[in-house]
């Protein structure tokens, strides 16, 4: 800062690109004179490693025996396994109270298309109809309402959870301020982290598996919810407050309804969210759909594990469907002097059609159940498809394999391992530094630093370099793949629409078509986490193109612009900000993939973490996943900055 | 329950006689009996099997999918029931831990020896004549040598959450080995049919009792003996300052477990655990039927049930 | 209360936006002129009375101030400073559920963006403010139908807000607003979200209930044309301050500041000032003959004033009674353009 000093006149912004020159420099010996290094400087010396997971733990033992928090949260699951122990007997006939299910097959398929036609029409009817056909048909019903009595309880709980949370941090501005941050690195932080803590508080099964699903899904509930409220015209409240209400009554009958576009969203988003949940959950035993998948794709029966993929995608896409449509769905008046029969046709056919189903699979009791014996199954030739299939690509995907590992990936690993971390430090200062100046290096640093003083720097290492190569290659392919479909109206829809079914799917499906095309090993890794990681780079490459303002292109046009100079002068640049923030997500969503491909078999922290969840070691668990979460977040703080600053100079 | 109706109802038809003629099965209470469940196959078909008589004595039974390590704990807090697979090497420490703090015991003992260490097909003996000794094995661990792990020998283990220690072992003997995890057990049998095709040589992580030993004939690797305290002494074995510096006992036991409350709770059914007692050929046997016959493991339990009516029918009286 | 006390009576009211609103204030009150930082003065240093089914248009361009004074006389913004009495009783000083209470059974207000409940049918809308005071379902469906049919929406009752036209919405804001019989009506730039063609239909509409209704109206606008339209009073503000209050044809005649000449420069006056505007007391002077009606602007009397040969002519109120004497000369250089 000395320099600042000295030349007085200038902007401070001007200071940074020399600084961070400056600080690259430094790098740059320290990696150079790696071999003068004190060990001090290679990685963070012994007394500079704290105990974190310890004390931790020590934390948790406290709350859990000596606060005898371990009751609570016993309490509160057993109340939560009553409520799940209700849908369960009521889905798929589990022995509880009340005792009356489990419905037919037929009735739930019939009702779920009654609600895909009222919020949807006809089309959403039979995609959310034919579903439930589906898995009732594939004999997989058991298992898919194994998985849905868990989430019809859990998606409630988190939806009123956010809202009462979202609804305080609107309401107070501490409340804001202390759950800001909290939920910044309670969106970052893997999946597998939450596991831990839950075991030890709540213990495994379905209630377990409801909690972490609670837990994981709640915090874009409460960003909504706040959203929602805060875009709330204040109109609208001045006319409540004119009509006399009082502050409870302007929440509940003016607040909330006006918000409820964005409330729904968040409900969509914690569908969403619990899906995604669905398969890792089972790792702490959480029943249904996902344990099976686990189970079949461990033991590589392909034609079954995609079976049932296939079901969950189904499930998602309906459930994302479903929802969107009730969230974007506008009030329409009806005629009043209609009787009431024609005003609820939904109602009158759903009634009907759901007596005529419970009628019908007393009669015919394949209508009731499909017993597995009966269920269709298409795994068999699948298998023989897709085993003729690898045998085919094997050489491709042997050679690719060596030649990834031999030259690319072990090659990179060992880079990074080589490097000192007083050197991965500086130049992180340095990024920080030319995008937001002292204050964003100062961020990084700490949350970089955070890590080498926890003692996992070489596993970070190994994620670091996992997800740069990974979004690495997957801007290889989303990049040219985003501005070749932008290109055209059509094409751009097109593209959109796939990338957003795909992100609808559950993150562990991705690993599926991997793992039957690789076998399991790093190359698998790799691929998962690159096709997942295009997505957004797809998706946000074509809407920043689309975004670019019509009356600059046109000028562009009058100045008598080609193709290609348009793409590299106009549009790119433009578009950039916007391409930056698919950037950010593309890593955040190769980070995540990244830990759950552990189940691969990795050698990263997530290969850590799962061991963490094996040994129920919480401070273990929660270092590792604060590790990977704030590895997250300074990504998403450089990028975010740059993006920004870019915007503003944008004039965008 | 559709699923399961079929063999439950098979079961409970074979049993009716006999809960008639104990009505003690009675007293057990109507909550169901959790059973974990993991990610190998004998455990699951075991499970199965053992819960499959249990319903048959009336009692309402659920299984759920649990972390192979953390089922102690759970146990311990009465999450779960029992867990009819206790291996030594693997899993001995985790259930002396849990035991130590209380709400869990041995409930039987199989009659069958366990071991689980290093192990490599016969046809490997080629690349690497002086097997089974350790030593030798590292002598040629070029032979192992694969792209990821470079000029050291690879040595596959199983699933990171087996918590095998392999690393340590190479660590303590100084081995020219790196331990590669697979992800699942299937990835084992994946990569060993692999190597059968054209013989290449592996070293991967195996146990008995497995139904891989009927389909691949081979030896375990015969490290410095396993005395116990091996694992927590450093100066337990050849190694004075290290730990691991052992195989894995080579004949284990393999115990079941269940949680203190469970005799009160289902008197019944802990009457027929404690008699439960299975043989290594049993649990092969268990195994194939799901990892070589393709069968689902609920209706492996029931077709070995109905095969073996000597064995079991005997546990309920 | 008596006919003459006012219904609405503002005493030095002062709204300053920022984060230290009353240091500001203290070096405002030292200096007028000061404008402090990080501060914005909206409302600055207002007295105005406003009587009892008396219609005052408060009158201004954006950002002067003019939605904020009448936030301010609702309490919808608390006051930085100053007094602010309805019917004799201080508002500031009302607690939370005395104003909730004040504003259920005294007062309606009506939007510019019309701010309806979007998830409510007009009917649901209108009968808003009676469900929060707790009226039963039944008498307050009848009271909202009889309002929409009162405003011309009748069979649209069941319509949702997005179903309406712009026109149609401000409609149904204004039956809102009327629901509870309030005795005071606030009207905020109720129709410049609307196109001309549908505003100048709404001015109507409102002259029409205006007429029936007669309740104390406080309307605000930035249109100086339906300013004078409307009002018995306007009152122009600019930043914060009020820069004159008077009626129409005072405000026109005897613009009392330079910001206020400005605006009326380009009007034309004749449709603006009235006979009775023009008139000039009695007092000495005789005049005999048909008098003219004190209510007509120049421009609907032009026809006569040009045919009638009297130097003076005597103006009449509504009534009939003789209430001052206009000069032909003058009536005619405004309405012909002087120095003609």
């Amino acid at each position: 800062m000395s320099m600042a000093g000295n030349i007085p006149l200038r902007p401070h912004q001007d200071l940074r690109p020399r600084v961070a020159l400056i600080l690259i420099g430094a790098a740059l010996v320290l990696i150079l004179g790696r071999n003068l290094l004190p060990p001090g400087l290679m990685r963070a010396p012994d007394w500079l490693v704290l105990p974190f997971a310890d004390w931790i733990n020590v934390i948790f033992a406290f709350l859990r025996d000596d606060l005898g928090l371990i009751h609570v949260t016993r309490a509160f699951a057993a109340m939560l396994e009553w409520l799940l122990d209700v849908t369960a007997n009521l889905l798929y006939g589990k022995n509880r109270w009340p005792r009356l299910g489990p419905l037919p097959w037929s009735a739930v398929a019939v009702s779920m298309a009654a609600l895909g036609w009222w919020l949807g029409g006809w089309r959403l009817a039979a995609l959310s109809g034919g579903t439930f056909v589906w898995i009732a048909v594939m004999g997989q019903w058991q298992w898919a309402m194994e998985t849905l009595s868990v989430i019809a309880i859990a998606a409630p709980f988190s939806v009123l959870l956010g809202l009462v949370m979202g609804i305080m941090a609107w309401r107070w501005t501490w409340a804001a301020k202390l759950m800001n941050p909290v939920l910044n690195v309670a969106q970052s932080l893997p999946h597998f982290a939450y596991m831990i803590p839950v075991v030890v508080f709540i213990g495994v099964g379905p209630k377990a598996g409801a909690i972490v699903t609670i837990i994981f899904s709640v915090p874009p509930m409460i960003r909504m919810t706040e959203l929602g409220l805060r875009k709330v015209p204040e109109e609208v409240v001045e006319s409540g407050k004119m009509g006399g209400a009082t502050a409870w009554q302007l929440l509940r009958k003016v607040r909330i309804p006006t918000a409820r576009t964005e409330i729904l969203i968040g409900v969509n988003q914690v569908i969403m969210q619990c899906l995604a949940m669905v398969v890792l959950a089972s790792f702490i035993g959480m029943p249904g759909l996902g344990q099976k998948l686990l189970q079949l794709l461990q033991a590589l029966k392909i034609g079954l594990s995609v079976e049932i993929g296939i079901t969950i995608v189904l499930i998602a896409v309906v459930l994302d469907r479903l929802s969107k449509a009730w969230a974007m769905r506008q009030p329409v008046h009806h005629d009043e002097t209609l009787p009431w029969a024609r005003r609820h046709p939904v109602l009158v056919v759903w009634a009907l059609a759901l007596v005529a189903a419970f009628a019908l699979a007393q009669i015919f009791p394949l209508l009731h159940q499909v017993p597995r014996a009966q269920a269709l199954s298409v795994a068999g030739p699948l298998d023989v498809l897709v085993d003729g299939f690898i045998r085919l690509v094997d050489p491709v995907t042997t050679w690719l394999r060596w030649f990834l590992i031999t030259w690319v990936l072990i090659p990179l690993r060992d880079g990074m391992l080589w490097l000192p971390f007083t050197a991965v430090l500086t130049g992180i200062a340095a990024a920080g530094w030319s995008v937001g100046g002292w204050r964003s290096a100062a961020v990084v640093v700490a949350f970089f630093g955070l890590i080498a003083l926890s003692g996992w720097w070489d596993r970070a290492m190994i994620t670091v370099y996992m997800v740069g190569f990974s979004v690495f290659i997957a801007a290889l392919i989303g990049l040219p793949l985003g501005i070749w479909a932008a290109r055209s109206e059509t094409r751009a829809g097109r593209m959109l629409l796939l990338c957003d079914s795909l992100q609808t799917f559950p993150s562990f499906i991705y690993l599926i078509p991997v793992v039957m095309l690789f076998g399991v090993n790093d190359v698998a890794v790799v691929a998962a986490v690159v096709t997942f990681a295009a997505v957004p780079l797809i998706r946000y490459t074509i809407e920043g193109l689309r975004g670019v303002p019509a009356e600059l292109v046109e000028a562009a046009h009058m100045s008598g612009t080609t193709r290609r100079q348009m793409l590299w002068h106009v549009r790119l640049p433009m578009a950039l900000p916007v391409m930056m923030v698919g950037l950010n997500q593309s890593v955040m969503f190769s980070l995540f993939m990244v830990i759950i491909a552990a189940f691969i078999g990795t050698q990263d922290l997530g290969q850590e973490l799962q061991r963490a969840l094996s040994a129920t070691d919480v401070g273990k668990g929660l270092v590792l996943g604060l590790a990977v979460a704030f590895m997250g977040l300074a990504v998403d703080h450089l990028i975010r900055r740059w993006s920004e600053s870019r915007s503003a100079a944008l004039g965008l | 329950m559709t699923r399961t109706s079929r063999p439950v109802r098979a079961v409970a038809f074979a049993l009716a006689p006999f809960a008639f003629a104990f009505p003690a099965f009675a007293q057990d209470s109507g909550d169901p009996i959790v059973i974990p469940i993991h990610n190998w196959s004998s455990q699951i078909v075991m499970s199965h099997a053992i819960g499959q008589i249990f319903e048959g004595m009336g009692n309402s039974v659920e299984y759920v999918s649990t972390d192979s390590q953390a089922v102690y704990e759970a146990i311990r807090l009465g999450d779960a029931a029992l867990e009819v697979e206790v291996w030594e090497g693997a899993f001995g420490a985790s259930f002396d831990a849990a035991k130590e703090k209380g709400g869990i015991h041995e409930a039987g003992n199989h009659n069958a020896v366990t071991r689980e260490d290093w192990w490599y097909p016969l046809w490997t003996k080629e690349a690497c004549p002086g097997l089974p000794d350790w030593e030798a094995l590292n002598a040629c661990a070029s032979a192992f040598a694969t792209p990821e792990t470079g000029d050291k020998g690879r040595f596959l283990g199983g699933p990171v959450d087996w918590l095998k220690h392999d690393a340590e072992k190479v660590e303590a003997l100084d081995m020219n080995f790196t331990v590669v995890n697979a992800g699942s057990a299937a990835a084992l049998w994946a990569e060993l049919a692999a190597a059968e095709r054209d013989k290449t040589p592996i070293v991967l992580f195996n146990w008995t009792p497995n139904f891989a030993e009927a389909v691949w004939p081979g030896e375990f690797v015969e490290f410095p003996k396993w005395e116990a305290g091996c694992d927590s002494d450093p100066a337990v074995g050849p190694h004075p300052d290290k730990v691991y510096d052992c195989g894995n006992p080579a004949d284990g036991y393999l115990k079941i477990a269940a949680w203190d409350g469970m005799p009160e709770k289902w008197p019944g059914a802990y009457a027929v655990l404690q008699k439960v007692s299975f043989t290594n050929p049993q649990i092969a046997e268990m195994a194939k039927l799901v990892d070589v016959d393709g069968m689902e493991p609920e209706d492996a339990a029931t077709a070995w049930l109905a095969a073996n009516e000597a064995t079991w029918k005997p546990w309920l009286e | 209360m008596t006919r003459s006390d006012p219904v609405i009576s503002c005493r030095n009211v002062w709204k300053i936006f920022g984060p230290r609103p009353m240091d500001a204030l203290a070096q405002l009150r030292a200096d007028p002129q000061a404008r402090p930082d990080r501060h914005v003065t909206a409302v600055h240093d207002v007295t105005l009375d406003i009587m009892p089914g008396e219609m005052l248009v408060v009158m201004g361009l954006s950002g002067s101030g003019k939605s904020t004074l009448v936030r301010c006389l609702s309490r919808l913004n608390e006051i930085t400073a100053g007094e602010i009495l309805i019917e004799g009783r201080d508002i500031g000083k009302m607690s939370e559920s005395e104003l909730i209470d004040l504003r259920r059974r005294k007062m309606g207000m009506v939007f510019q963006s019309f701010g309806l409940l979007p998830n409510r049918n007009a009917l649901e809308n209108v009968a808003f403010p009676l469900e929060m005071r707790g009226q039963s379902r039944a008498s307050r469906i009848a009271r909202a139908r009889e309002m929409l049919a009162l405003v011309g929406l009748k069979g649209r009752e069941s319509y949702f807000p997005r179903e309406l036209s712009g026109g149609q919405q401000q409609r149904v804001g204004i039956a809102r607003s009327l629901a509870v019989e309030p005795d005071i009506w606030f009207l905020d730039e109720p129709f410049s979200a609307l196109d001309p063609l549908i505003r100048r239909e709404m001015q109507d509409e409102f002259l029409r209930l205006k007429a029936i209704l007669k309740k104390t109206i406080i309307f605000i606008t930035h249109d100086f044309d339906e300013a004078l339209r409307l009002a018995d009073r306007i009152a122009i503000m600019k930043d914060g301050r009020v820069e004159q209050c008077d009626t129409p044809d005072r405000i026109v005649l005897e613009p009392a500041t330079e910001y206020v000449a400005r605006f009326t420069a380009e009007i034309d006056r004749a449709r603006v000032i009235h006979a009775s505007g023009l008139a000039e007391p009695l007092t000495g002077r005789s005049a005999e003959g048909p008098a003219l009606p004190g209510g007509q602007t120049l421009r609907e009397m032009a026809r006569h004033l040009v045919a009638d040969r009297r130097d003076w002519i005597p103006v009449a109120d509504a009534q009939g009674r003789t209430t001052g004497v206009l000069e032909r000369a003058r009536a005619l250089d405004i309405l012909l353009g002087e120095h003609v």
